[in-house]
């Protein structure tokens, strides 16, 4: 009995004593491979000054968030940046981005209560910030200024967004967007409908869409059940003007809760016309997209990150522009949304509604806050924005002469448009953010088969915004 | 003295403890929160609950006006339906054919278990391009075979097929494999006998086959029906938001839906709730149906 208690015993210490080795080993790797990676970008350190200095220059490894993900125009121009700060600062950057939509919003706002923020976000300085705001998880900008006066110091602050909660500016932002209406003129030709101009109106839309939907195509490209956000803007838009759009209503009863309620009419005429694609409820946006660049539906509402997503669809491979074919992108314009009312076709829906936070965690954070700071001042430096504002608007001081030969056919239509635009006012989903949205976009689909009426639910949506 | 340490239960129980608070930490904890914050005002995932709902059973009052709750429990109930004659009884077919081939049987146990090993979101995104309404590989075919106008496979009315088909293709394989292992398990020298006797083919299946399976096909439909339940990844890659017009929520995707999209975290608890309860009481169903037989 002595003896197999010896060698459990015997066995235990074994098993302990390789696991040990195991993980020495796992740490010798790892001391290993950070050694290597130092060997390869900076000079060799002493193993042991690296275990004690914390912020030792060109080893910190910050966590950014961004929207610049799947068909975003700045994707590209993103990944390039990083790739340049990565070389130049010797540092790395552990790339979190992803597409915008609601489970992303959702995945950061819940990394911020689970301690899990990343160091560095690009995100929207609307409402959707506002729970991390509140939280104290984000720097302002003034503090930022007060140990890095330079910082953002390129930048117009008047034109950086303060934040709801406190309206104090956290954000830089990056580049500018607006929304405006894109145009297959190939389908327009067909149907004999000419370009829509700034005058453009609510009933010449639906006289042109009548004609383009004779003609066999589909006037709208659309997902209703998918994506509904840009005619839902524009569509209450249209029953205001820029000076009361941004004003949330108090109740569906009231004057500017009415408007909202005739918008969701106006899309659910629309729908009832025949105008957007037969499958608009169970498309998806990729879809009806598609169908636009493919020649088969002829309006598309979206923003400035679309110029990106067509020009892509018009080369053979889409992350290379060698490959673009000219001949199909002449076919694409871009032009004002069809105006009713107060609101002219030329008031378009624009900003800087997103900008880049640096976290309270990385700023507390000895190893993090140079890079996170010497981060963020590179991707909004002088030469860095007007990359990313393309054809769009920045908040930059010096903003510098855009070279319109460098651009292409769609971006210079794109800048054409926009020197025509009369006004250009926020977005006022982005103060409507969350549950609140839920029964107006989610439920778009139910609003235009009739199965429930506009007007409750823009009470339900407007109850659960007060409610917050 | 050396029968003792089998009676000695110490050592066992230490072995079990890192098990025990595994589950304690990743499950237990969890479903108990569950619960709690089913009753609690949530702002948003990760947040800690404040305070109760007015009245506390706020979300489960809800739950019961709520129509596409309603719309999720009947979906999954039919999807559990799907899962016990689309999955099992194919595959219960399956099994007996090849079965009686000669040969070729590992290249069939290979290609009907394949679909499993691929990921379901794959699946789901794959499945999105053979049902598209634009052209996809469905509405070419039948426009070859001469239809004029495009099906919208995930239109109101048959978007639950054209959800439900992809999931019963991809588990059809499973069973399979359980099944041809049973019938592999049931004597040669049987149906030897049946055929001395002068069994048809179809008899042998009859009194032979389809008796001694009788506890693996229960095994096999009680893994198809909670598996039912649990279905998530594939329908909401195809349906995102129970699209069309929330006709297609599944328990679990409509649970998902108010968690991560319309950031009702506590309504989403109590689904959660709903989900388990709805899960025990139909297990219990479920064996109680299909009960296991002593031979």
């Amino acid at each position: 009995m002595m003896k197999k208690r010896m060698m459990a015993a015997m066995l235990a210490g074994a098993m302990v004593l390789s696991m040990t080795a195991c993980g020495n080993s796992g740490d010798t790797g790892s001391a290993a491979g950070t050694g290597g990676d130092t060997a390869a970008d900076a000079p060799a350190a002493d193993a042991g000054d690296a275990a004690e200095a914390p912020a030792a220059e060109g080893s910190v490894e910050l966590v950014v968030t961004t929207t610049f993900a799947g068909e975003d125009s700045n994707a590209q121009n993103y990944k390039d940046a990083v790739k340049a700060w990565e070389a130049e600062t010797g540092n790395t950057v552990v790339d979190t981005s992803a597409t915008s939509d609601e489970t992303f919003k959702t995945r950061v706002a819940t990394d911020f209560e689970t301690g899990s923020e990343p160091d560095v976000l690009f995100f929207f300085n609307g409402a959707d910030s506002n729970s991390f705001i509140e939280a104290g998880k984000v720097v302002p900008i003034d503090e930022i200024r007060a140990e890095y006066p330079d910082y953002a110091s390129n930048m117009n602050d008047d034109l950086i967004t303060a934040s709801l909660v406190d309206n104090k500016k956290y954000a830089v932002p990056a580049n500018g967007y607006w929304e405006a209406m894109f145009v297959n003129t190939e389908i327009l030709e067909a149907a004999g409908v000419a370009m829509p101009g700034a005058d453009y109106t609510m009933d010449q839309f639906k006289a042109d869409c009548e004609k383009i939907k004779a003609a066999g195509y589909s006037p709208i490209a659309a997902a209703l059940g998918n994506i509904p956000h840009y005619w839902w803007e524009f569509a209450i838009f249209n029953n205001q003007s820029p000076a009361t759009h941004l004003e949330i209503p108090e109740n569906a009863g009231d004057e500017n809760g009415q408007a909202w309620v005739q918008g969701m009419n106006d899309i659910k005429e629309l729908y009832e016309l025949g105008y957007f694609p037969e499958n608009t409820l169970s498309a998806t946006d990729d879809e009806t997209f598609a169908m636009f660049t493919e020649g088969k539906a002829a309006f598309l509402i979206d923003g400035s990150w679309k110029v990106g997503g067509i020009v892509g669809a018009c080369q053979s491979d889409p992350n290379d522009p060698a490959t673009l074919d000219s001949a199909k992108l002449d076919k694409f314009d871009v032009t004002y949304v069809p105006g009713k009312g107060d609101r002219k076709a030329s008031d378009l829906i624009g900003g800087l509604s997103s900008g880049y936070f640096i976290t309270r965690k990385a700023w507390d954070d000895p190893a993090k806050r140079d890079a996170a700071v010497s981060f963020v001042e590179y991707l909004t430096s002088d030469e860095m924005v007007p990359k990313f504002a393309q054809h769009g608007a920045s908040a930059l001081k010096n903003a510098p002469e855009v070279d319109a030969s460098e651009f292409n056919a769609l971006q210079v239509k794109a800048m054409n448009m926009m020197a025509g635009t009369t006004s250009l006012t926020g977005a006022v989903q982005d103060l409507f953010a969350g549950d609140c949205r839920v029964s107006t976009f989610d439920g778009m689909p139910e609003i235009v088969t009739g199965r429930v009426a506009a007007e409750d639910a823009v009470a339900e949506g407007l109850d659960a915004y007060h409610n917050q | 003295m050396g029968a003792n340490i089998y009676r000695n239960k110490k050592p066992a129980l230490a072995f079990l403890l890192p098990a025990f608070l595994f589950m304690v930490v990743f499950l237990y904890y969890p479903f108990i929160k569950t619960i709690l914050n089913s009753f609690m005002h949530l702002k948003q995932l990760g947040a800690a609950a404040t305070e109760f709902n007015t009245p506390w059973y706020t979300n489960y009052e809800e739950m019961l006006h709520d129509p596409n709750v309603w719309t999720s429990v009947k979906n999954t109930i039919i999807m559990m339906a799907v899962t016990l004659v689309g999955q099992v009884g194919i595959a219960i077919v399956l099994a007996l054919m090849v079965d009686n081939i000669g040969r070729g049987k590992q290249i069939f146990r290979t290609l009907f278990f394949f679909p499993i090993v691929i990921s379901a979101t794959a699946l789901g995104l794959m499945f999105n391009l053979i049902f598209l309404y634009d052209k996809g590989m469905v509405n070419q075919l039948l426009e070859i075979l001469g239809k004029q106008n495009l099906t919208d496979w995930k239109a109101e009315g048959i978007a639950l097929f054209t959800m439900m088909a992809p999931v019963m293709w991809q588990y059809v394989g499973f069973y399979f494999v359980i099944l041809v292992t049973g019938l592999n398990n049931i004597s040669d020298e049987l149906y030897e006998a049946a055929r001395i006797d002068g069994a048809t083919a179809l008899q042998r299946v009859r009194y032979i086959s389809v008796p001694l399976l009788h506890n693996v096909i229960c095994t096999c439909s009680v893994l198809a029906v909670t598996g039912a339940l649990k279905v998530f990844d594939l329908p909401w890659v195809m349906f995102p938001k129970g699209m069309p017009l929330k006709t297609t929520f599944l328990t679990g995707t409509y649970m998902y839906y108010h968690t991560m999209e319309t950031k009702n975290v506590d309504y989403g608890a109590a689904l959660a709730v709903l989900i388990v309860v709805l899960g025990v009481v139909l297990a219990k169903v479920v064996n109680a149906i299909f009960k296991e037989k002593e031979y």
